[in-house]
């Protein structure tokens, strides 16, 4: 059995990855998949410690993740779409309308 | 026992009556509701005068009627009840009588003028007549203080009545204004009575006069204030009282809303004056003077200010030039001579001069106004003149009225006034220490004001009736119809013989008994008559006077010879043809006595050039400072929020980036705290 | 169940007359307001309490009922009056529906709005006075700021906008300052108490349950939520120097809203400080007599001096309120049965006559559009009728015995000066009462230059009789005042007979 430190080291790769995405991108896109990533980070944790207890608990929460994930995509998807037709684009930081 | 008595509250009742029908459906009756009026005052004095046979026959009345304000547990309640002896019953039928009087001259005066606004005025005065006549039988003082209140609103009503101008809403303002600040000091002492006996009675067995007495021979204890004894707090409780009486009186130092108050139709003048709201004070000492006969400081007040008052008043009217004007300056020192009475003991010689000065100056009043009828309501005497013959029936009325008041043989004010002046002397003469001398001394002001009094009175008359007309509507003058003489007829011949009631310096004389005024208020309930009174003035808890024992004759003739030295002045320089101003021999003192003593203005100063001020600064410091400090406020938080929220740039990646700081931050922290470094 | 059913009722009225056409919403409002007048008078008429609510009394209408759980608090559903609080039912029923006639002619655009928001709020005002858990009476104190905020925001005049925000800020920050000290308390009770009931808590403390809290003794601990609460509550009286939002509330809201504010609004302080800070802390506040005794002189004299000052009607008005308000605190703080009893007769009494006095500044304001003293004089010669009523209303507010102001002002007095919770009370007393004289002469000198002296208006309208339905309300209230005023024991007796158990307390009397 894999000891549960491994999978550690891989969900905090792969939510560094994440993370490092999100700060350095500008493309809303690559923001929405940098973001993904996070969350799959999460879900690795979620089903590595389910795996580790015998527990299913955590298997569950995991599918229940990943729909929310599927969701938030169709939104982030639609806010894109909307970015892009107002803003002649997808890069995130020109639209700074929102701000004080 | 259910005798007349019973029909008492009915005497109060009527006038108000009439007020609500004058008010509520005046505009539909004829004469603009004055019959309702005259109907209902009317009937008023018809019940007093049966009352007051009922209270000649020994009874007296002292009935709670209403509980205003019930005190739950030991709290005492608040009552409204009648209080009727020979006191109140006579001034009840004054009261009436003059009311009744003053509805059917203004008739001629109102109705046959063709002003407007009558429902309005006969409505005030039917409430007037009502506030007044609750006042006068009052069973306590609080009852008392409301109704003194009500009188006041109704005086800012009726001298406000001509609303439309612009001086008569001034003066109305002025003189509920000036007896307001009056009140105030009343009021504290209402509340100051309720919080030192417990009950505001003026008599029966909670009376608060018996109970100061009581206190003061150690018989048991009451609430005394501020760490003061129990004669001290009583001689508070008494002058802030008086502050009331000052203002409603008319007494220096707030006498002066009373000359403004001419401003209102003349019968309200004559209403005001004679019968009721300047009444009231003196009334009210009159009413609980057991309780002033025990502070020999106030009484030393009362007398240093109504003597005073006497002379200050009628240096004024020397000088006046509307009629109107001298009556009112009259006015005034004809009561600081009720006030000097009351203050030297002389309760019944205050009472007899309240009485007999009713008639006469409501007669001179009404005189006046039919004086200003005939002069198209110009109200100067010097355009006036030789009105004798044009109106006769006025002119002796007005005679008989000006010779009460100037105090000669044998009409009504010659009688009262002197038995006050005796009373002062002879207190003066035999009370040892301060207090002697001030009642001297406010003797020798009452006296000196003799004088003047005989003077104006005369000045009055003589350039009023005397000489040659000095117009063209004084030669020809409106003339009028009954209700003018009608009243003047009545009190004509009252101002002649009321003071037969009651002539000390005869009975002293002849021996003969007359004084039958004293022997009416020695009546009635015991706590309230003429000579419990006395045995409180001369007993040792009391005030401590005493009489010197001396005659009252030659002091009678004194002030005789006093009065008839004005009147002759008078004649000499008026009495002629084509008389002329002789005010200017007066020299600077003219200006002075014009300008009455500066009272007014240094009055209007406080009001204008210090409250005023004061106010306006205290309204800079509200909306600079008070407010400013709110505002600041929020302008620092608004200032601070302006710079904070530029954190919110709007770019996504920033908030990412903040996230993760404050993340790690956190985490750092956390783990520093929690030793996971250690 | 009557009182959830008046509540309920109010709220539903709000609801119908927000969905009406405008035009409909103010004949409606008038009709549906009248059923919370009825209930309010039938409760009245029912009324069976005694005591004091707060301290074991028999509480008339009461329900009590577990709502919520809140840690290891219950939430109760409980309501129910005593005689403090009945009459202020009575006030707020009336007095909503005389001002929502009132607004009749001023309000011409959003009326459904309007109105609902006027129900909303005397439904919110309702649950204040006769809400005793802490929780309800919170939700429903707070409550009654949102439709006031829009009345003020919407309605207003030009600076509505810095009035409304002003209210809202000031009065929320008082509140959750008021917050803070009762919940200070209810820690420091701990497990004494099961629920946020205030008879429960008022007893509790009563029975010396009270203990150290964040490190404060037992006293400490009272006197610091005595402070916090006495300032939160004496915001919304207001007491001077916490004041300065009421002009400007005033004059920026429209008359109908006004009479409530002054009329119903600010007595919500008052109550409060009564029910919270005299009644539960009553050690406390003697122990403070000083200090409270000088804020209700300044108040007094202050206020009444800076209306001396004003050359707007309403101005005039509103900083006199701050002036009658100081002495409903003089009489709290008296502790004897006319202080406390004639304070709150006042909140009654000063209720029907601001609201007079409002509603008249309104109906003249109507007619020439401008409120300022020297823009117009003798409009008594062409509104006869509404100058008589005003002089009336005036003298009332003067103090003016047999009107209800007389009444109030007399009983506390008296029962100021023959307080013993300080030996200088009647020098306080004689103090405050000077307000009587100022009060007098800025009223004497704006009607003076208003109503009297020759006809003069600067403005373009022309000045004609109000009509009916604007003076109908004024009738209305002056003659309550009058009846008031000759028989204040219509109120006064079960007033003094919740107030009672609160003197015996401390040991008053």
């Amino acid at each position: 059995m894999v000891p549960a430190q491994y999978y550690l080291v891989l969900s905090a790769a792969v939510f560094c990855i994440g993370i490092f995405g999100l700060l350095t991108r500008r493309n809303a896109l690559l923001f929405l998949m940098s973001v993904e990533l996070m969350l799959n980070a999460a879900n690795i944790n979620l089903v590595a410690f389910s795996y580790y207890w015998g527990n299913v608990t955590g298997q569950t929460f995991g599918l229940f993740t990943m729909a929310l994930a599927a969701a938030e995509v169709a939104v982030g998807i639609g806010i894109i779409l909307v970015l892009y037709r107002n803003f002649d684009g997808v890069d995130v930081t020109n639209a700074t309308t929102m701000r004080w | 026992m259910a005798g007349i008595l019973d029909f008492a509250p009915a005497i109060v009742l009527l006038p108000f009556l009439s007020f609500l029908i004058a008010l509520g459906a005046g505009r539909y009756m004829p004469k603009g509701g004055a019959l309702a009026g005259i109907g209902a005052t009317a009937g008023s004095f018809v019940l007093s005068i049966a009352t007051f046979f009922a209270v000649s026959g020994g009874q007296t009345y002292n009935q709670h009627i209403y509980t205003w304000a019930t005190g739950a547990g030991d709290a005492v309640s608040l009552d409204f009840g009648l209080l009727i002896d020979p006191l109140s019953s006579m001034m009840l039928v004054i009261v009436t009588l003059v009311a009744v009087l003053v509805h059917i001259f203004s008739l001629g005066y109102m109705n046959d003028e063709g002003e407007t606004g009558l429902p309005r005025y006969y409505a005030g005065l039917g409430l007037f007549t009502a506030s007044m006549l609750a006042f006068v039988v009052s069973s306590n003082l609080l009852m008392a203080f409301m109704f003194f209140e009500l009188v006041g609103l109704c005086s800012y009503l009726l001298i406000g009545f001509w609303f439309r101008q612009q001086g008569p809403p001034s003066a109305a303002k002025k003189a509920f204004l000036v007896t307001r600040f009056g009140d105030y000091f009343f009021l504290i002492g209402v509340v100051a009575v309720f919080a030192t006996f417990g009950s505001a009675a003026f008599a029966g067995p909670e009376a608060f006069p018996v109970l100061a007495e009581e206190a003061l021979h150690g018989e048991h204890a009451v609430n005394t204030f501020l760490g003061m004894g129990e004669q001290a707090w009583f001689t508070v409780v008494g002058l802030l009282v008086l502050g009331g009486v000052v203002g409603k009186s008319a007494q220096f130092p707030l006498h002066t809303w009373l000359p403004d108050a001419m401003e209102g139709p003349t019968p309200v003048s004559a209403l005001i004056h004679a019968a009721t709201m300047v009444a009231a004070g003196v009334y009210l000492v009159a009413r609980m003077y057991g309780f002033y006969a025990l502070t020999p400081t106030t009484l030393g007040i009362i007398a240093l200010v109504g003597g005073f008052t006497a002379l200050f008043a009628a240096t004024m009217g020397v000088v006046k030039k509307e009629i109107k004007q001298v009556l009112a300056y009259s006015t005034i020192s004809q009561y600081g001579y009720m006030m000097l009475g009351l203050g030297v003991g002389g309760y019944v010689a205050s009472t007899f001069h309240l009485l007999t000065h009713a008639f006469f100056k409501a007669l001179l009043f009404l005189g006046a106004g039919a004086v200003i009828i005939a002069m198209h309501h110009n109200e100067n005497m010097w355009d006036m003149g030789g009105l004798k013959e044009k109106m006769p029936v006025t002119y002796y009325a007005f005679l008989s009225g000006s010779l009460a008041l100037a105090g000669i043989v044998p009409f009504a004010g010659f009688w009262s006034k002197d038995e006050i002046l005796y009373e002062a002397l002879n207190h003066g003469l035999g009370t040892d220490g301060g207090l002697g001398t001030v009642f001297l001394i406010a003797y020798a002001m009452g006296l000196i004001a003799v004088f003047f009094t005989g003077f104006y009175t005369f000045r009055m008359v003589f350039l009023t009736f005397h000489g040659e007309p000095r117009s063209e509507t004084a030669r020809d003058p409106h003339g009028f119809g009954w209700n003018v003489k009608f009243p003047l007829a009545v009190l004509g011949v009252l101002a002649a013989v009321t003071g037969l009631v009651n002539m000390a310096p005869v009975e002293d004389l002849t021996g003969i008994h007359l004084t039958f005024l004293h022997d009416w208020l020695d009546g009635g309930i015991s706590s309230l008559t003429a000579h419990h009174y006395l045995e409180v003035l001369e007993s040792g808890v009391g005030a401590g006077l005493h009489p010197a024992g001396i005659g009252s004759i030659a002091p009678g003739l004194v002030s005789l010879a006093l009065a008839l030295a004005g009147a002759g002045l008078a004649y000499r320089l008026y009495n002629v043809p084509e008389p002329v101003e002789h005010t200017d021999k007066l020299g600077s003192i003219k200006t002075v006595l014009y300008n009455n003593y500066y009272q007014d203005e240094y009055q209007v100063w406080i009001a204008t050039g210090v409250v005023q001020p004061i106010s306006r600064a205290l309204d800079k410091f509200d909306q600079g400072i008070v407010d400013g400090v709110v505002n600041g406020v929020s302008s620092v938080s608004l200032f601070a929020g302006g710079r904070v929220k530029r954190i919110q740039t709007g770019v996504v990646s920033n908030y990412a980036a903040l996230l993760t700081l404050g993340l790690t931050a956190l985490l750092l922290g956390l783990g520093l705290l929690g030793g996971w470094f250690a | 169940m009557i009182i959830e059913a008046l509540i309920a009722v109010t709220f539903l009225a709000a609801l119908v007359t927000f969905v009406l056409p405008d035009r409909y919403a103010g004949k409606a409002a008038f009709a549906l307001s009248l059923a919370p007048v009825v209930g309010s008078l039938y409760m009245w008429q029912q009324y069976d309490a005694s005591g004091n609510a707060l301290l074991g009394g028999n509480i008339a209408f009461e329900t009590d009922v577990v709502w919520l759980q809140l840690g290891q608090y219950d939430i109760h559903w409980m309501v129910g009056v005593d005689g403090i609080s009945m009459p202020l039912v009575v006030l707020t029923t009336i007095l909503t529906t005389l001002a929502i006639v009132s607004a009749w002619t001023p309000i011409s655009e959003r009326q459904s709005q309007f109105f609902g928001l006027m129900l909303l709020m005397e439904a919110n005002l309702l649950g204040v006075f006769t809400a005793l858990d802490f929780f309800v009476w919170f939700i429903f104190w707070e409550a009654v700021l949102l439709p006031m905020y829009f009345l003020i925001g919407v309605w207003g005049g030009p600076r509505r906008k810095y009035a409304a925000i002003k209210f809202f800020v000031y009065t929320n920050i008082a509140s959750l300052v008021m917050f803070i000290g009762f919940v200070s308390l209810v820690f420091g009770l701990g497990d004494s108490i099961t629920s946020l009931r205030l008879p429960e808590i008022a007893q509790a403390l009563q029975a010396g349950q009270l203990g150290s809290f964040a490190g404060l003794s037992a006293g400490a601990l009272a006197s610091v939520a005595f402070i916090a609460m006495f300032i939160g509550f004496a915001v919304k009286v207001p007491v001077a120097p916490l004041h300065t939002w009421l002009p400007d509330a005033h004059v920026e809201a429209p008359t109908p809203v006004s009479v409530m504010l002054a009329g119903v609004l600010l007595k919500m302080g008052t109550y409060a400080l009564l029910r919270f800070n005299f009644t539960m802390l009553p050690e406390t506040a003697r122990a403070f007599a000083l200090p409270i005794a000088l804020l209700a002189v300044a108040s007094v004299i202050y206020g009444a001096l800076l209306a001396l000052a004003q050359q707007d009607l309403k101005r005039i008005v509103a900083y006199s309120s701050v002036s009658s308000m100081g002495y409903v605190i003089l009489g709290l703080i008296a502790y004897t049965t006319y202080g406390v009893g004639g304070a709150t007769f006042q909140m009654v009494a000063h209720g029907l006559i601001s609201g007079l006095m409002f509603m008249a500044v309104g109906v003249i304001y109507n007619t020439t559009h401008t409120r300022m003293v020297g823009d117009m004089s003798g409009i008594a010669d062409r509104m006869p009728v509404t100058a008589g009523i005003f002089v009336a209303g005036a003298f009332g507010y003067m103090g003016l015995p047999l009107m209800a102001g007389f009444a109030a002002e007399f009983f506390i007095f008296k029962g100021a000066f023959e307080s013993t919770v300080m030996e200088a009370m009647p020098l306080f007393t004689g103090a405050a009462m000077f307000g009587i004289v100022i009060v007098a002469g800025y009223l004497l000198f704006a009607m003076q230059r208003t109503l009297f002296g020759p006809f003069r208006f600067d403005g373009d309208y022309d000045i004609t009789e109000a009509p009916f339905h604007d003076v109908a309300p004024l009738a209305v209230l002056l003659l309550l005042t009058i009846v008031l005023g000759v028989s204040p024991d219509i109120f006064f007796t079960m007033i003094q007979d919740a107030v009672t158990p609160i003197l015996e307390l401390g040991g008053a009397f």
